[in-house]
């Protein structure tokens, strides 16, 4: 789909030999001189570029099959609409949020070819439309969460959020394609959410993709697909980047298998919580009243 | 987390209520509102409760606050408490920013996004100090702040890029989100921002205090100068994806400075740490030094961390070396030529600036029209970073003529070119001459 243009983003580590020792202001001013990049000019204290931002890639999966047309889909692209705007800040000064929307109905599609920053993300309206290829989904999800493809950024990434929002049961083998992606590390480190929306929808297949129950949510109305998708799109974009309570009383030495998983755990602590309290009980399900 | 809804009545702990105008922002505790209340525009914050570990102790800690008043008049501090509601939730009301000010973060990212309210367009605008002098001021504003702030006996705890706001034409600083502040030693469960956090909190050892917030302010010092990551270098970026493992090993157990003489293996990558490479060569070494001292030793020793005072006597040391050359170049004296001991010369136009020496230090400052000494320089002890002591200015009746102004409130004796000493009052002032001695009392300055 889009493998043009990435060789431009790999970055050699060099710099260790040439900033090695600036200790002496005579070092700096050699460095200077047999350095093409810095040159004399060039020596404005006021004359930054922005700082270096670690990237988060926030991955929506989008099941667009033909039962999703009408009300949910409807709904679904207006939250989308009003959502990318709100979320516009989160990153701050330190994280460049970008967008990735992969659609899935008869076929797989990408809704741009290549995650979009959160600054120019335009969403484009989705139309519902065929089955269910979940797996194809899975797989093409795989083949892209890569250092080649869409996770070139030159600097850090943050491990990706990857949103799931389906309303019926795959309509191909999806383990086969779930195989796949639990053979992608930037899956295994990711924030995995999903919502189901409806009936249909089947929250231990759903469990199946996030590894935890806590952060599968499900929606039966209007209001709370909306709802669900704020909050889980919101939580999950803050967690890493903003401040955060300590975790543990104990002032014990964490190890890594402590720090684990973590901010999954995080999300599906913060997403049980959001969404307790958000229950509306004067709404209409979106298969009654017809 | 209960929203509030514009046009919606938050009840006051003292009786009125405020109401919701608009919503500002998005924080990792909570929503901040503009709201009105008693006919003035103020901000809220407004809880997530849910966020906080024990909102009880939390809330009676802001009422301290409250009681207490802010340690300077540089804090937008929290000044009423709403009442608490049937949830528990609450927030409280601070002052709001003048709109002279930009957020830190702006400043960071080099631009702001505005947005049309009508159609919602999101439009840049650049955020940049306008002079050298107006940066460095306000590196000097932020360490009086939390040097205030600490002699309070207090700790911000949670001390990052949000935390500021800045007036980049002037360096006025005003330190936001004082929420978090608690006598040092407590806390109330509040761990930081990633980046931010000194690594024995990212270890899980220690929780937020004051030695803690000097792990932060060098961060933050560092981010303001050098617009990078103190330890984001090659060893951090060959991880590619973060994940809490590497955040525990990068910023914990084992952060390395990207600068530590003594420890190559994490320099700034060329393509992703432009600015780190650039300006940190342009610093000069007794600037380098402390960063080095604050990300080395100050990593595994605590105590070693520079403290307050030292990093205002250190930037108060950078902002008398400025240089502003007539052809436009403005830069630190140590990015200047010195054909002499007293004489420093632009290297782009070669013209020359003579110095002054001062008998309480061991570094000269340039002269040039416009420069300005502080009455914290002239006078042992003071405090007062603030005050202009004596300018540089150019005679309004002899053009080409130029001399140094006596803004101070006491009279100095200055030699003057017949070779006798003459008193200087407050308000008057003195030509430049090569054997000019000025005796401000208790410290000496000559040419």
């Amino acid at each position: 789909m889009s493998d043009e243009n990435k060789n431009q983003a790999s970055v050699a580590p060099e710099a260790a030999n040439t900033s090695g020792n600036a200790a002496e202001p005579e070092t700096a001013k050699e460095d200077t001189r047999s350095d093409s990049l810095l040159d004399f000019d060039d020596d404005d204290p006021l004359s930054a570029t922005a700082v270096s931002k670690k990237t988060l890639v926030i991955f929506f999966l989008i099941d667009t099959s033909g039962s999703m047309k009408g009300k949910k889909m409807g709904e679904l692209n207006t939250v989308m609409e009003e959502l990318i705007p709100e979320i516009r800040r989160v990153g701050e000064a330190d994280t460049d949020v970008k967008i990735a929307v992969l659609t899935f109905s008869t076929n797989v599609r990408w809704m741009y070819s290549q995650p979009v920053s959160i600054e120019n993300f335009e969403w484009a309206r989705l139309r519902a439309d065929g089955v269910t290829s979940m797996g194809e989904a899975f797989k093409e999800l795989a083949a892209r969460m890569s250092r080649n493809s869409f996770m070139s950024s030159p600097s850090l990434s943050f491990a990706p959020v990857i949103f799931l929002m389906t309303d019926g049961y795959p309509s191909d083998d999806y383990k086969e394609g779930l195989a796949a992606l639990q053979a992608n590390s930037w899956y295994k480190f990711g924030l995995k959410a999903a919502l189901g929306i409806g009936n249909e929808a089947n929250d231990d297949m759903l469990a199946e993709f996030t590894e935890s129950k806590d952060t599968v949510v499900h929606a039966y109305s209007g209001n709370q697909l909306a709802n669900m998708i704020k909050i889980v799109a919101v939580t999950a974009s803050q967690i890493g980047s903003k401040s955060m309570t300590l975790s543990d009383e104990s002032n014990q030495e964490l190890s890594e298998e402590d720090v684990y998983a973590s901010k999954q755990k995080q999300l599906g602590k913060q997403i049980q919580e959001l969404v307790g309290k958000s229950n509306d009980t004067n709404d209409v399900p979106f298969d009654t009243g017809w | 987390m209960i929203e509030l809804k514009v046009g919606q009545d938050v009840e006051m702990e003292y009786g009125g209520s405020a109401k919701v105008i608009s919503e500002i922002g998005r924080g990792g505790q909570g929503i901040v509102y503009l709201v009105k209340y008693n006919g003035m525009k103020w901000a809220l914050k407004w809880y997530d409760v849910d966020k906080i570990k024990k909102p009880k102790d939390f809330r009676r800690n802001i009422q301290n606050n409250i009681h207490d008043g802010p340690p300077s008049d540089k804090f937008l501090w929290p000044k009423y408490l709403t009442k608490e509601n049937d949830e528990g939730t609450f927030g409280y009301l601070m002052e709001l920013k003048p709109p002279s000010f930009d957020s830190f973060v702006d400043i960071l990212n080099t631009y702001k996004l505005e947005v049309d309210p009508l159609t919602g367009h999101a439009a840049k605008r650049p955020v940049r100090f306008t002079n050298l002098f107006a940066m460095v001021t306000a590196v000097i504003n932020i360490v009086n702040a939390f040097r205030q702030l600490h002699r309070a006996g207090k700790s911000y705890q949670d001390l990052n890029d949000g935390g500021f706001f800045i007036n980049v034409q002037t360096g006025a600083v005003l330190v936001c989100d004082c929420d978090n502040i608690a006598p040092d030693g407590s806390n109330f469960g509040i761990g930081g921002k990633p980046g931010y956090m000194a690594p024995e909190i990212v270890r899980g050892i220690a929780k937020p205090n004051v030695q803690t917030d000097k792990y932060s302010l060098a961060v933050v010092l560092f981010k303001l100068l050098f617009r990078g990551d103190p330890m984001e270098g090659e060893k951090v970026v060959k991880d590619v994806c973060l994940t809490e493992s590497s955040e525990l090993k990068h910023y914990g157990q084992n952060a390395v400075f990207v600068y530590d003489p003594n420890d190559s293996s994490n320099r700034p990558v060329r393509g992703i740490h432009d600015n780190v490479i650039k300006f940190w060569r342009i610093y000069p070494e007794y600037i380098r030094d402390a960063f080095i001292r604050s990300f080395t030793t100050g990593i595994s020793d605590p105590n070693k961390r520079i403290i307050e005072n030292e990093w205002q006597q250190l930037f108060i040391r950078l902002r008398s070396e400025i240089i502003m050359c007539g052809c436009g170049r403005t830069n630190f004296t140590s990015m200047y030529e010195k054909p002499d001991e007293k004489t420093f010369k632009c290297p782009r136009c070669g013209m020359e600036f003579t110095s002054l020496g001062f008998s309480n230090r061991d570094y000269r400052m340039p002269l040039f029209v416009g420069c300005r000494f502080y009455e914290c320089e002239i006078t042992p002890g003071s405090d007062d970073f603030q005050s202009v002591a004596g300018e540089l200015v150019e005679n309004k009746l002899k053009a080409g003529y130029l001399g140094i102004k006596n803004c101070s409130t006491k009279t100095w004796k200055v030699r003057m070119p017949d070779g006798n000493y003459y008193d200087t009052p407050p308000g008057k002032g003195f030509p430049i001459w090569k054997e000019l001695e000025i005796d401000f009392g208790d410290v000496q300055a000559k040419i």
